[in-house]
């Protein structure tokens, strides 16, 4: 029997982005038990410190992760932060594409789905709605409010289940949610692990976490120094689409094509336009709306042939070296630091960046893997750690090509070292949607081994001394536990009493010191 | 030597010992970093003494300093060894290398293995001048077999090499202890293999030469050769070798004739410059168209090697080692036996000694 077209497209639906990524929660990074929660982690840290750091607060949080089933697990996440206004509760925890973050700026995040996305999923392996208690300045007065809501993802919006008015005593938002099919693990990937880096790279940021054995750990900050907020830069000519110009073109209150250019992109001068002009042949003193797809390609395609200048790079915010060492000693109580902040350079031409680097020795340096010390890489994008995909990560990549064997370091596996990489820019080359490894940009790989390669020297000098330093000291205590012991059997052997000697042992002791710089008097060759 | 000479010698060495503990307590008086020179080893300060017609080392020496890391180890090893020495000769005591190196457990200063103590107690021989049996210090095998009419004196029984055994009287490694009482013969034969040694022994070429013959079992042994030394100086015996014609024979016999270059600090207690080789030669094998192995590539390059060797620089050990190469075979002791068991102390033997 067959069926008419109109009776097929009964069935035709418009899917919202909730129920899109209901069905496909991947894409959101959940996958995998112990990769889910660590993003649950992620997205709620990462918003917690981006609204405490625009409001100028030093980011405080507590984390409480309670098990109570196998794989289930409540999360109780509290932030100091200004709070959320009672308006905004529920765009912020379930509507997706909702947010500050669809500007050419710096930033953690960049998706937009954050916190909805942890909504979502607590919702999809429990069933059970989250709770949220927002502390809010409302004028002089501080407002508390306390909330219980699901997600309706057919409407992309929040369903409020009960509302009240609460006492709080100062602002900040938390919120508690129910998971199963997550699990808490202390491995590189784990949330334990997330938090840990989190606060070197951030080390502005008291982070307290109560594991599910009901172990507390204190993360305290290092600095009381608030990093400045990044400020928005227009885009590279070098870093649009077509579809970005076309977009433009459509959003854009100017009046003419010509000045679009010259407001939306950086590096873009009238002489610039004027040259786009005359090898386009495209009329540009038109109406921005009537620019067509096919020119818009053209213009682009000449954008990649033309000289620009590097773009801006006032609006990269790097934590910077002096800040990456606090917080890297605060952390892993080294025996030894050394951080680098590279200046601002660009990958496909267009896009500005900043590599970081820091590399510490000893004390709670490296990971411990079965009795061994390994080195351990720590990844971050814009100061977010990246916990997965390591192996196919630029930041890797570059790594693993330096001659650590020129550092002193047999290998680098094996070494009780950290090594901290930091990508700073407005647009991270991410490899996938998990955003978990960088792009190999030839530009990135060659920042982050230049980088790394000048504190590795440093280091390299700090071994050698330390080893210097070992051997004086087992030199003098050779010294001083054999001298006697000579002095005592050959009065022995001439039958005679043993003389005073310390003289003899303190010129011996002394000279050892020198003994590097003295040419051996031995003839050597037997 | 007597008893007087025994005596001599034992204060000598616990002189020199004791010279050595003076010396260090010396500096420390003075305050002044204690360094002991130890003439050097190497190939590179051995002369070979041509009035002498042996090794001896030469001018050259390196310093152990209590003010150097390396060095202060050494010291400490040998200081103590040389308490232990001096203890074994006042004692009249030896004891093995082996034997030091486990009692060396005990000290404070450790050796990472016997054979670093072997170098030390090496050390202790060249700075002193000494050799190592005068500082009671004994290899582990025993010397040579000797039969013939020799009587000895070790301790207070006396021992004639005729009355031993048919594997005769064997070299004790304290031989400088052994006193020579009485010697009945004319001149010594020492042979390589104790095959050799058995067939002579059969033979009775102790009387029929009036010899002592020596079995030397291979390389010959430091107390076999400070025995040679002092039969043919003390008892002004002739001494004669006879070994296989190879490479291997030559040089075992020329060791016993102008020492070691290894040993060159103890060569004037062993080199017997005055021994002399009888064969077998190159020229014997032609002349007694003797059965012969052809040369191996190593035994070339061994005569290459003799060719070159200050020891080897007689026209007629030249001529020998360069016909050996030229006809290129060599030949054992025992392949006279061609001509019946007999025939080397019939024949051959006679001849060469007449020939000398």
């Amino acid at each position: 029997m067959e069926r008419e077209a109109a009776e097929l497209f009964e069935e035709f639906k418009e899917l919202t982005a909730s129920e899109f990524f209901r069905r496909n929660k991947q894409m959101l990074g959940f996958s995998g038990k112990i990769r889910s929660l660590t993003m649950v982690f992620h997205e709620l840290i990462t918003n917690s410190l981006d609204a405490a750091e625009e409001a100028g607060i030093r980011p405080e949080i507590t984390i409480d992760l309670k098990r109570v089933g196998k794989d289930h697990y409540i999360l109780k996440h509290t932030d100091n932060g200004p709070g959320i206004p009672e308006a905004f509760i529920t765009k912020v925890y379930c509507t997706m594409f909702a947010g500050s973050k669809f500007r050419n700026i710096q930033s953690r995040g960049q998706q937009g789905l954050g916190c909805s996305g942890c909504v979502l999923l607590s919702q999809m392996t429990t069933g059970k709605p989250a709770k949220v208690t927002s502390s809010y300045h409302e004028g002089d007065k501080l407002r508390g409010v306390e909330m219980t809501f699901k997600m309706d993802v057919k409407k992309n919006q929040g369903l409020i289940l009960s509302q009240k008015n609460v006492e709080t005593k100062s602002s900040g938002v938390s919120i508690e949610l129910h998971f199963k099919d997550v699990s808490y693990s202390l491995s590189e990937q784990g949330a334990y692990e997330y938090i840990r880096r989190t606060v070197i790279a951030n080390p502005h940021t008291k982070i307290r976490f109560r594991d599910p054995t009901g172990h507390k750990y204190i993360f305290e900050r290092a600095t009381d120094i608030i990093p400045p907020l990044p400020k928005e830069v227009l885009p590279h000519p070098r870093g649009v689409t077509a579809d970005d110009l076309i977009f433009m073109a459509k959003h854009t209150d100017k009046r003419r094509f010509r000045s679009l250019l010259t407001s939306s992109l950086s590096r873009m001068s009238t002489k610039r336009v004027n040259e786009i002009q005359e090898v386009t042949g495209i009329d540009l003193d038109k109406r921005p709306k009537d620019m067509k797809w096919e020119e818009a390609e053209k213009i682009v395609d000449l954008f990649s042939q033309m000289d620009f200048m590097a773009p801006p790079t006032s609006g990269l915010i790097p934590i910077g070296k002096e800040q990456i060492e606090k917080g890297m000693r605060e952390i892993l109580t080294p025996e030894f630091v050394a951080t680098n902040t590279r200046n601002p350079k660009t990958y496909r031409g267009g896009v500005a960046f900043i590599i970081e680097a820091g590399i510490t020795y000893g004390g709670e340096s490296g990971r411990i893997v079965g009795d061994q010390k390994r080195a351990e890489i720590m990844r971050f994008a814009n100061r977010v750690p990246l916990t997965f995909d390591q192996g196919s990560c630029a930041i890797t990549e570059a790594l693993k090509s330096i001659d650590w064997k020129r550092y002193g370091i047999r290998d680098l596996d094996n070494a009780p070292i950290t090594v901290f990489v930091n990508l700073v820019s407005t647009n991270v080359p991410y490899l996938s949607t998990g955003k978990q490894s960088v792009a190999p940009e030839a530009e990135i790989l060659h920042e982050v081994r230049q980088a790394t390669m000048k504190i590795a020297r440093s280091l390299q000098k700090y071994i050698r001394a330390k080893k210097a330093a070992k051997e004086e000291a087992l030199r003098s205590q050779l010294f001083e536990s054999l001298v006697p012991v000579v002095i005592r059997e050959a009065a022995l052997l001439a039958e005679t009493d043993v003389p005073e000697y310390d003289a003899v042992l303190a010129k011996v002791t002394r000279r050892a010191k020198f003994e590097g710089l003295q040419l051996n008097s031995e003839v050597e060759d037997e | 030597m007597n008893k007087k000479d025994i005596a001599a010698r034992k204060d000598i060495a616990i002189n020199k010992l004791k010279s050595l503990g003076d010396k260090i307590i010396e500096d420390v008086n003075q305050n002044s970093v204690p360094a002991i020179k130890v003439p050097s080893r190497g190939t590179s300060n051995l002369v070979y003494d041509e009035d002498k017609r042996y090794y001896i080392l030469g001018d050259r020496f390196g310093q152990r300093s209590l003010g150097n890391v390396k060095q202060i180890n050494k010291i400490a090893q040998m200081v103590y060894m040389a308490n232990f020495c001096k203890d074994l000769v006042r004692r009249s005591k030896t004891a093995t290398l082996r034997e030091m190196y486990y009692v060396s457990e005990g000290w404070d200063v450790d050796f990472g293995d016997q054979q670093e103590s072997n170098i030390v107690g090496e050390d202790l021989e060249v700075t002193l001048g000494m050799t190592r049996e005068d500082l009671g210090l004994m290899p582990e095998e025993d010397g040579a077999s000797v039969y013939g009419n020799l009587t000895v004196r070790e301790d207070d029984v006396e021992i004639n090499a005729l009355k031993s055994g048919k594997s005769g009287y064997t070299i004790s490694p304290t031989i400088d202890d052994v006193e020579f009482i009485e010697a009945d013969v004319k001149r010594v034969i020492a042979v390589e293999t104790m095959g050799m040694f058995h067939r002579l022994v059969q033979e009775e070429a102790y009387k029929k030469f009036d010899t002592l013959i020596v079995g030397l079992k291979g390389q010959a042994a430091r107390a076999t050769r400070r025995f040679l030394k002092r039969v043919n100086q003390e008892l002004k015996l002739p001494v004669y070798i006879c070994n296989d014609g190879d490479p291997w024979g030559f040089h075992i016999a020329m060791v016993i004739i102008s020492g070691s270059a290894k040993l060159a600090h103890v060569n004037h207690d062993l080199a017997t410059p005055d021994a002399k080789f009888l064969g077998v030669t190159a020229s014997d094998i032609i002349n007694y168209d003797l059965p012969t192995d052809p040369l191996k590539d190593i035994d070339v390059l061994r005569l290459k090697e003799l060719l070159k060797d200050p020891r080897y620089r007689d026209e007629s050990w030249k001529t020998e080692i360069k016909k050996m190469i030229k006809i290129g075979k060599k030949a054992e002791q025992q392949s006279f036996s061609k001509y019946g068991l007999e025939y080397v102390v019939d024949t051959y033997l006679p001849e060469k000694l007449d020939a000398m």
